[in-house]
């Protein structure tokens, strides 16, 4: 069985501890809606119940991905322990049979190194739920059209973190933030102001506040 | 500068979780009522929220709030609440409104879903934020600039991609990495997506060459993607890439390097499909090889595998090359990284396979994961070990397994069974301790696919390894005792019933199935009935007290077991009568107590247990070729089995006798394979509608069509032979491809001067084959029955007269003309005249042949494969492999491979040939063929062994 010479992800799926589906993205020909099977989301969700049942219980540390076959594809994981307020979630990624173990696990490492940056440091479902702008971000950072763009955690977090900022102008917020970032040298100019850590954290702490307030 | 980055990224991390426990301590407070912006959405209060859109001013003050809805909306797609196509375009159109806007996070969500939403809209709306995203792309911001160009890929077609091709190029060569490493993987898109995007694509490939020396390592992956994609139908093109990278060792990302190793391992392999190897000295290959043995030093994990991986898989590698490969996976063994040690498992699993010998060096190794926390592994660990373990570790193997397959579940057990069944077939003298390991496991609580697996798995050992069935069939008797599976119950009782009675004690049997007769449902009774009947008609010494038994049966509530009973009751009881069984004298010495068989002729023995000459659905097949036959109807003799036409096996049969899978797989399904039907055509029939030839009678067998012309010609011609008992019928059927043309008066001329068999003795034409039609014209040869036959060889040519038509009408316009139109040569040989007919017992039948008219002979021929050497024996002679002999045995490589073959010659005498074939030497050289062929007449040997070429 030779490895695919172009290699694609089939799926990366954020899945809750007790399998229900967080965010995901189903690439190529993988679980789509075809005229014989128009309802692609019940074979994908059917799909995650049997990945479910496969790595339920099971806690793959976050540098080392665990492996199943399900459905004859390669399902790596990271994350699912049970600590923390609604339990920790799971970074799915699904490829095809032949595709390199180790490189779907450096993929899967990768994306939960950058995941857990993203919450700071955490991996809980209800922080995950609260920003899934960012996962949806992230994942479009990780891959484009089962096409993998970028594996390493940090840079995956800078590149979602730094977007996710108005601007990058201010010469104390490259020193503190990205300083040294390939990406941080064209910023949008003239933007609002402000410092790009604090300003982003601040705002995710005002958004939960005021939500959680009204 | 990594180190830096870290520490950056540190830092802002550790500030974030500062404010996010400052977020969580208000949480507490409010616990209660806090909701996540993402819980329980609706579909309609989202849609209701997204017309902000709308609101200049909402947009411009609150950005926030639209990234918000726009992840709502993203939300609501990941969890199966999809917009309608129109609730779709509506958004869309809100969502173009936010290019106004200028914050850089919104522009970033809005990119994000019009891709997730493009495909749902019409294409037509999708268009207008084309100019939109160009001026993003032409920016001078990189954020905008790459993302921008993800999206953009996804809506233009060919024509808007010759006007953005210069900003593409740029991008390619762009100094940031992001940018480069997006506008690579989009023209990747654009490549797989049409031909006439990937010619545009194709003109981008020095820009390409320029980004795969990029330091960047993503944008070294990107590029060596594409570049391989560019070059994948110049295969000299690849070669040079190849090389190219793996001597310059400029690649620094482990994904790229993993790359071109996969791109050397095709590499390789296409150059040894093309008969050049490393050992020849192809410098290629020896290159290839070197570099991918210098990959399993590589720092990174990724790469070393990979080389390991490619090398296992190398086609034609010799062992010595082997073992660095697998010293390396040997130590991925003992990995603390369980994806390293699943990889490392499965590659030896797959080498294992082929060469046992090479793996057993990892055994210790592999022993320790039998303990594995990954049951995969695990799992792969003992069927390995159960290929590469020595006969004399085989106890301590089944005990450490025994602890194990109690605590998995049943698809890791099926497996586990599968390699048993393999392991007792390699070694067949631990079959005791084998099969009763794996009876052990029918008493074992499981599911009905592992007992099923279990169960099939001891029946082909009953029949590959005879000495087994004694204690295979009482393991067998105990578990119907408490099976709960029906099919389960009733294969087991048939089984018994055939091979019960042939052993040394078969009363000790009966208590087992009569059990079944007091206890068991319906299904099982009958089952149980037919099974005593068979013991019955074996063993005349058991009758009388099978009898007693037999009786109480045919007061049974459910019909089929009654009548069962009452049949066997009936045959058993006249056959009783006529031949009543003597005990022999209690003081009999042993040797002289007559073996305890039914006597010659007694009927209960001949209808009980003799099986039909053809299964079911062949006789059913013979009754219908009889009936569709000119005048067999009208003749006063009455059928037999003698008088029914000979039906060859059809084409999946032939198939499934060829296939690999056909041995061990086959077994292990056959319980559930539903019998496809599907109505056979008797190709003959169109013969038989032609009058004139209906003197000929019922023709013996037709072969498949023959091209005699290349298939986009003007005149499309293909042959198929009917053969007959004196006779050949050749049927042509014409194809007239030429629009302007009526076909009248055709026919095919056979040059029949050269053939001392075959005479042609009549033609019938056809007339009128309009455009696009095919219709069938015949030439029948009459073949000299007493010239032996060899191959003969007919040069063709097609004759007709062209009538000119006008193509829109059809009718005739102008002149008509003869035309002749020279077609390939046609052969009839040897094997034409045989059916492919299997026997149900080769080894019987072999024997009941004798070798009083057997021909023996010794080929050399010049195979470079052992799987092409049989399959071109098998066409050779036209006969049907028999037992499972068409294909190689998964682990015999090197051995040679015995061929069983049957056939009906057209004069109706059984032909048998067993065949051995062997590898000449080790380079490949050829093959020895010993071939041995037996019938009821010698002639008819001599042609079947003068068959090969």
């Amino acid at each position: 069985m030779l490895p695919p010479l172009l290699p694609k992800i089939d799926a990366i799926l954020v899945l809750g501890s007790d399998g229900d589906r967080l965010a995901g993205k189903y690439y190529g020909d993988f679980l789509k809606a075809t005229d014989d099977h128009p309802n692609a989301e019940e074979s994908r969700t059917n799909f995650e119940k049997e990945v479910q049942q496969k790595i339920g219980g099971v806690i793959a540390r976050p540098d080392a991905a665990e492996v199943v076959m399900v459905q004859g594809k390669t399902v790596v994981f990271c994350g699912g322990s049970s600590q923390g307020a609604g339990g920790d979630i799971r970074v799915v990624h699904v490829g095809p049979s032949n595709e390199s173990e180790l490189v779907l696990a450096h993929l899967c490492e990768g994306m939960y190194d950058a995941l857990s940056q993203l919450m700071g440091g955490t991996t809980e479902r209800t922080m995950v739920l609260d920003n899934l702008e960012l996962v949806f971000l992230l994942i479009d950072e990780h891959c484009d059209g089962g096409i993998i763009l970028e594996t390493d955690g940090s840079k995956l977090a800078g590149a979602v973190l730094l977007r996710d900022d108005d601007g990058m102008h201010d010469p104390r917020a490259q020193a503190m933030g990205g300083g040294g970032h390939p990406q941080t040298q064209g910023m949008p100019a003239g933007v609002s102001t402000g410092d790009m850590t604090l300003g982003q954290a601040f705002r995710q702490a005002r958004d939960q506040f005021f939500s959680g307030g009204m | 500068m990594q180190g830096q980055q870290d520490q950056d990224a540190m830092g802002m991390g550790s500030m974030i979780r500062e404010v996010q426990e400052l977020a969580e301590k208000f949480k507490v407070e409010e616990d209660e009522n806090y909701v996540s912006p993402y819980a329980q959405l609706e579909k309609a209060t989202v849609l209701q929220e997204a017309r902000i859109f709308h609101d200049p001013t909402a947009v411009r003050e609150n950005p926030r709030k639209c990234c918000t809805v726009i992840a709502q909306l993203l939300h609501l797609q990941n969890t199966g609440q999809y917009m309608s196509s129109t609730e779709a375009t509506e958004v869309f159109f809100g969502v173009t409104k936010l290019f106004m806007s200028d914050d850089a996070s919104l522009r970033r969500m809005v990119y994000l879903f019009i891709k997730d939403v493009a495909e749902t809209c019409n294409p037509d709306d999708v268009i207008i934020v084309t100019s939109c995203l160009t001026k993003d792309m032409t920016c001078d911001v990189d954020l905008y600039r790459g993302n921008a160009l993800r999206v953009l890929v996804r809506i233009v077609d060919v024509a808007m991609l010759g006007a953005i091709e210069r900003y593409v190029k740029q991008a390619i060569v762009d100094s940031s990495g992001q940018v480069s490493s997006s506008a690579l993987v989009s023209a990747s898109h654009l490549f797989a997506s049409s031909p006439e995007c990937a010619a545009v694509v194709r003109r981008w490939i020095s820009e390409v060459q320029e980004a795969s020396s990029s330091p960047n390592e993503m944008v070294q992956f990107h590029a060596m993607q594409l570049l391989y994609q560019i070059k994948s139908h110049d295969k000299l093109g690849i070669s040079k890439l190849v090389s190219q990278f793996s001597t310059r060792n400029t690649l620094r990302s482990p994904l790229a390097l993993v790359l071109l190793v996969r791109y050397t391992a095709k590499l390789l392999n296409d150059e040894y499909a093309d008969g050049r190897n490393m050992n020849d000295g192809s410098p290629v290959s020896k290159q290839g090889y070197q570099f991918l043995e210098a990959s399993l030093r590589h720092k990174s994990e990724l790469v070393v595998y990979e080389a390991a991986r490619a090398i296992c898989n190398l086609d034609g590698i010799e062992p010595q090359d082997l073992s660095p490969a697998i010293s390396v996976l040997q130590l991925f063994l003992s990995s603390p990284k369980p994806a390293t040690r699943y990889a490392a498992m499965r590659t030896l699993a797959t080498v294992a396979n082929t060469q046992p010998r090479v793996v057993s060096k990892c055994n210790e190794d592999l022993e320790a994961l039998i303990g594995d926390s990954n049951r995969s592994i695990a799992t792969l660990a003992i069927t390995t070990l159960l290929k590469t373990g020595s006969e004399n570790s085989i106890d301590r193997l089944l005990k450490q397994i025994s602890a194990f397959l109690t605590e998995i579940a049943d698809e890791f057990k099926i497996t586990v069974v599968r390699s048993l069944q393999k392991l007792c077939l390699t070694y067949p003298a631990k079959h005791r301790v084998l099969v009763g390991f794996m009876s052990n496991f029918l008493r074992e609580e499981g599911g009905f696919d592992f007992k099923k697996s279990i169960v099939s798995s001891i029946i082909s050992l009953i029949r590959q390894v005879p000495e087994t069935t004694e204690s295979s069939l009482l393991h067998l008797c105990e578990f119907i005792e408490d099976c709960e599976f029906t099919r389960l119950s009733t294969e087991i009782l048939h089984l018994l019933g055939e091979l019960g009675p042939k052993t040394a004690a078969p009363a000790r049997y009966i208590r087992f199935i009569y059990n079944r007769v007091i206890l068991e449902n319906a299904a099982v009774r009958a089952a149980a009935v037919s099974a005593l009947s068979k013991f019955a008609a074996q063993c005349p010494s058991l009758r009388a007290s099978i009898m007693v038994l037999l009786k109480r049966s045919l007061i049974d509530e459910d019909d089929e077991t009654r009548d069962r009973a009452a049949i066997s009751v009936s045959i058993l009881e006249d056959a009783m009568e006529a031949y009543p069984y003597v005990p022999p004298p209690e003081d009999a010495e042993a040797e002289d107590i007559p073996p305890d068989v039914p006597a010659q002729g007694d009927t209960a023995a001949y209808i009980l247990l003799e099986s039909m000459p053809m299964t079911f659905e062949k006789l059913e097949r013979s009754m219908a070729a009889y009936m569709k036959t000119p005048m067999s109807m009208d003749t006063p003799d009455p059928i037999s089995f003698g008088s029914l036409p000979i039906v060859e096996d059809t084409a999946e049969e032939i198939a499934a006798a060829m296939s690999t899978e056909s041995g061990l797989d086959a077994e292990i399904n056959g319980l559930e394979a539903a019998p496809k039907k599907k109505e056979v055509v008797d190709p003959a029939a169109v013969v038989y509608a032609i009058p004139e030839l209906a003197s000929l009678g019922r023709a013996f067998r037709s072969s498949l069509p023959v091209m005699l012309t290349e298939s986009e010609t003007e005149y499309v011609v293909q042959c198929t032979k009917h053969i007959f008992q004196n006779h050949v019928v050749l049927q042509f059927s014409v194809q007239n491809t030429i629009e302007d043309q009526r076909l009248d008066n055709v026919t095919v001329l056979i040059d029949d001067s050269e053939s001392e068999i075959f005479s042609a003795s009549g033609e019938i034409a056809t007339e009128g084959i309009k455009y696009g039609e095919s219709k069938n014209c015949f030439t029948v040869l009459e073949r000299n029955a007493d010239a032996p036959l060899t191959s003969s060889t007919f040069t063709c040519e097609l004759r007709f007269t062209v009538v000119q038509v006008d193509p829109a009408t059809g009718e005739a316009e102008g002149d008509t003309f003869e035309e002749e139109y020279p077609l390939e040569d046609l052969q009839i040989t040897t094997s034409d005249f045989m059916a492919k007919v299997t026997v149900p017992d080769f080894r019987k039948a072999w024997e009941t042949a004798g070798n009083a008219n057997e021909v023996l002979e010794k080929f050399a021929l010049q195979f470079k494969k052992m799987e092409d050497a049989i399959t071109s024996v098998v066409d050779f002679l036209g006969m049907q492999p028999c037992d499972g002999t068409g294909s190689i045995k998964p682990n015999a490589a090197g051995k040679p491979h015995m061929l069983h073959l049957s056939g009906v010659f057209v004069s109706g005498q059984q032909v048998l040939a067993r065949a051995q074939i062997a590898m000449q030497g080790d380079n490949g050289a050829g093959v020895i063929l010993k071939i041995a062929v037996r019938s009821d007449d010698e002639t008819v040997s001599r042609m079947v062994a003068d068959c090969i070429q």
